[in-house]
């Protein structure tokens, strides 16, 4: 593996242990907004997917509309998506958020609506013999067995966000992505690499975690294989 | 002029349709490159995830390199291509790309051909077909839908992430709005933003609509039409990652 | 009960965001607690030179007692200047001819920057009262844009000055940050007073490793550094003289906002910039750029040093 900086002939290593520990404190505080963004935005956008997947969901005519919405805005890569609203919201965390929340939409959205679409119809008719009201029937029913199917939409959308988070380092936010630009404006591979790989585990644990959590609410499918 | 006028204007603007800085020559850079990083990635990862999901061993194994593989961030993945010594521009901006579109490949095909039941491999090896013929006749045929999905999430990913490659100065649509960014000129920032986007969604419908022409009659799934992988299945774990 | 299992899972989420929020330090302040002196925000433009101008700046503040507030690397004049005048920021260390230029062009005014420091920050300071922002005394030290080719390219075609390059330019290309083809001081000016007319321009970054590259890489044939940089020399790198005095004198000068200046702000920054000069820019920029030392350390370090 190379080892020389693009700057200069001065070798830069992969790693140095002597910055690292000494910047404990940076790294802590970006790895500690990168978290910070991400649970703010999946918590958003749940928010926002659980009111809308029921839409979705209960009204057929705007479950087309919905997805394409959610979808489009998916697939708008995410320098874009923040350059539109950079104009009006400036460099700021609004700015960020809003663009993740709005990544996290199709998967939430898809996956409450797949949830609540398996729960059995001869449960939903237990439920409506045993005299629960719509409203109870929803609360007390539909959604906790569409739960395990939220978890796995909450999942994807964590480890997505945890991705696209780096990128708000361009405009101004970051989380470990300030270590990763600051290794592109710098010629630094240190940052760059601990900001890669802290990213990574970061994501691998998210969805370890959460994939436990989904084990913990479906106890009926413990049996089976989990994935 | 209101802010929509502005970037209306920048469109309307005769010098922004000509030469190495024009959206014709940005738009042709960006889709070559988008196009050949897929190509070169589709040749490493298909057969890889084609054969493993044959063979039925190593999977877990290239699921989980898999799985790392996405979860690196696109932006550090560009970063890293430069840092290891190819340079700027077109070089680590392919690598990058192609080291990006490897793994929803490799997963999504592995994972398409395992979905042939054991019992109708077994059939057909009972049958006394030969192993490539099974491997094409059978399996492909139903990992075709997983493949194509695949390679469409790939695309999306490269299209999106040859974005940002405009960061370690290469061409494409990205400069716009990189450049947009440094010169402070929101109009040509808008005008990038909206190129990328439109591209992006060319790309993601039209392979939709291929991996819909693709899949065997007999295998489409769905009401709506649009329904994309299976939920809730392992490619759960794979995830999807935007750039 | 499944219901309230998922309730504690969620509870629990919350929370867990909550303490996050709480523990997550996002902003780059220092000092213990606001001092009766009161705080001031410094921001810095995206390269090492003003991270740890400022950081100078800053600590010596400290040390008298004042809160300081950073933004590091807030991007460069097009983002940085205007923060400063709408508040955002109190205090930045500009470069004299340059910062001319930028709000003369803003406002509309011709340019009259010129090789003469003190001109340039008497100007400065007519242009800026009406926003409230003062020039305070540039420093000996300078630092500005340089146009440098390879040496080996300096030798081929015998350059050692910008007008050396009209009989090749044609066939150049020119690499720069995205904002100098609108900067009077970079592709513009280059145009005008040496009639240069590159066959085309390469959007990298202010001097930096990207630049640095494209030179190694050969994509690049003339490229914008800066003068002070720390790897112009061990890039192989040389600097064309700006015989016809395209550049005129960037002394670091500090813009501050009147409202946050006080006597004993302007006479310690003013201190400060006295003891400063290029050596001492070059040395430090070569510590953080090479080195990769970080520049708060070498600032902190300079301010030590110098009694501050």
């Amino acid at each position: 593996m190379l080892t020389t900086g693009v700057v200069g002939a001065v070798t830069d290593p992969w790693i140095r242990w002597d910055w690292t520990v000494r910047h404990l404190d940076v790294i802590g505080a970006a790895l500690a907004q990168h978290i910070e963004l991400t649970v703010i935005a999946v918590g958003l956008g749940v928010l926002i997917a659980l009111p809308l997947g029921f839409l979705a969901w209960r009204e057929r005519f705007l479950r087309g509309s919905v997805f394409s919405l959610t979808g489009i805005l998916y697939t708008i890569p995410s320098l874009a998506l923040f350059s539109f609203l950079i104009p009006f919201t400036g460099l700021s965390i609004l700015t960020a958020e809003i663009g993740l929340v709005s990544y996290t939409l199709l998967i939430l959205v898809r996956n409450i609506v797949t949830g609540l679409d398996a729960v059995p119809a001869e449960v939903r008719e237990a439920a409506r013999g045993m005299g629960y009201r719509p409203l109870k029937q929803l609360l007390q029913v539909e959604i906790p067995l569409s739960i395990p199917s939220i978890i796995a939409g909450v999942r994807i959308a964590t480890v997505t966000t945890i991705g696209l988070v780096t990128i708000t380092a361009l405009i101004g936010e970051g989380g470990l992505g300030s270590l990763i630009l600051d290794g592109l404006i710098r010629d630094f591979k240190t940052p760059l690499l601990i900001g890669t790989v802290l990213s990574v585990a970061l994501a691998m644990f998210a969805d370890l975690s959460l994939a436990g959590v989904q084990r913990l609410v479906t106890p009926w499918a413990r049996g089976t294989a989990a994935t | 002029m209101t802010f929509i006028g502005q970037v209306i204007q920048w469109f309307l603007n005769g010098s922004h349709w000509t030469g190495d800085g024009g959206i014709p020559h940005r738009l042709l850079e960006h889709v070559a490159m988008s196009g050949a990083s897929l190509l070169a990635a589709m040749l490493i990862a298909l057969p890889i995830g084609i054969v493993i999901g044959h063979i039925g061993r190593g999977g877990n194994l290239a699921i989980n390199i898999s799985n790392i593989g996405r979860a690196i961030p696109s932006f550090a993945l560009l970063v890293i291509a430069v840092e290891l010594g190819f340079g700027i521009g077109a070089v680590p901006a392919f690598i990058a790309l192609v080291a990006l579109g490897i793994p929803p490949m490799v997963t999504n095909s592995y994972l398409g051909m395992r979905e042939v039941d054991a019992d109708v491999r077994e059939a057909a090896r009972g049958m006394g077909m030969r192993e490539r013929l099974i491997l094409w006749r059978v399996e492909l045929p139903i990992a075709i839908p997983f493949i194509m999905a695949g390679i469409r999430t790939s695309a999306v990913n490269i299209v999106a992430t040859a974005t940002l490659a405009a960061l370690v100065a290469w061409g494409g649509l990205g400069r716009f709005i990189v450049d947009g960014l440094g010169q402070q000129d929101y109009p040509m920032l808008y005008a990038g933003a909206i190129l990328v986007a439109v591209l992006s969604l060319i790309v993601e419908f039209s392979l939709a609509g291929v991996q819909r022409l693709v899949t065997p009659v007999g295998l489409r799934t769905s009401k709506s039409g649009k329904e994309e992988e299976p939920l809730g299945t392992a490619l759960d774990t794979a995830g999807i990652l935007a750039a | 009960m499944l219901l309230k299992r998922s309730y504690v899972l969620g509870a629990t989420m919350v929370a867990l965001a909550l303490v996050t929020t709480a523990c997550g330090s996002t902003g780059g302040t220092s000092g213990a607690s606001s001092s009766p002196k009161g705080t001031i925000t410094i921001a810095s433009f995206n390269f090492s030179e003003s991270i740890i101008l400022a950081h100078i700046y800053g600590d010596a503040l400290q040390n008298k007692g004042y809160t300081i507030n950073y933004k590091d690397k807030l991007g460069n004049r097009e983002i940085v200047g205007p923060a400063l005048e709408n508040g955002q920021i109190d205090l930045y260390p500009g470069y004299a001819a340059t910062d001319l230029t930028f709000f003369e062009g803003k406002l509309g005014l011709t340019a009259d920057a010129s090789s003469d420091a003190q001109h340039n920050v008497s100007r400065l300071n007519a242009v800026l009262s009406a926003k409230g922002i003062k020039a305070l005394n540039p420093s000996p030290a300078v630092d500005q844009n340089a146009f440098a080719v390879t040496k080996a390219e300096a030798d081929a075609n015998h350059l050692t000055k910008l007008s050396d390059v009209s009989s090749v330019a044609g066939q150049w290309i020119l690499g720069g940050p995205p904002e100098c083809p609108q900067r009077p001081f970079c592709e513009p000016g280059l145009k005008q007073t040496y009639g240069l007319q590159f066959k085309d321009f390469k959007s990298l970054d202010a001097g930096g490793p990207l630049t640095y590259a494209a030179f190694r890489s050969g994509q690049i044939n003339i490229g914008l550094v800066f003068s002070s940089d720390g790897g112009i020399s061990a890039n192989n790198l040389v600097v064309l003289q700006d015989d016809k005095h395209l550049q005129q004198a960037d002394n670091i000068v500090p813009l501050i906002r009147s409202a946050v200046d006080n006597t004993e702000v302007t006479a310690l920054l003013n201190s400060v910039d006295s003891k400063l000069n290029t050596a001492d820019l070059t040395n430090m920029n070569k510590s953080a750029d090479i080195d990769k030392n970080d520049p708060t350390d070498i600032a902190s370090t300079w301010v030590k040093d110098h009694g501050f």
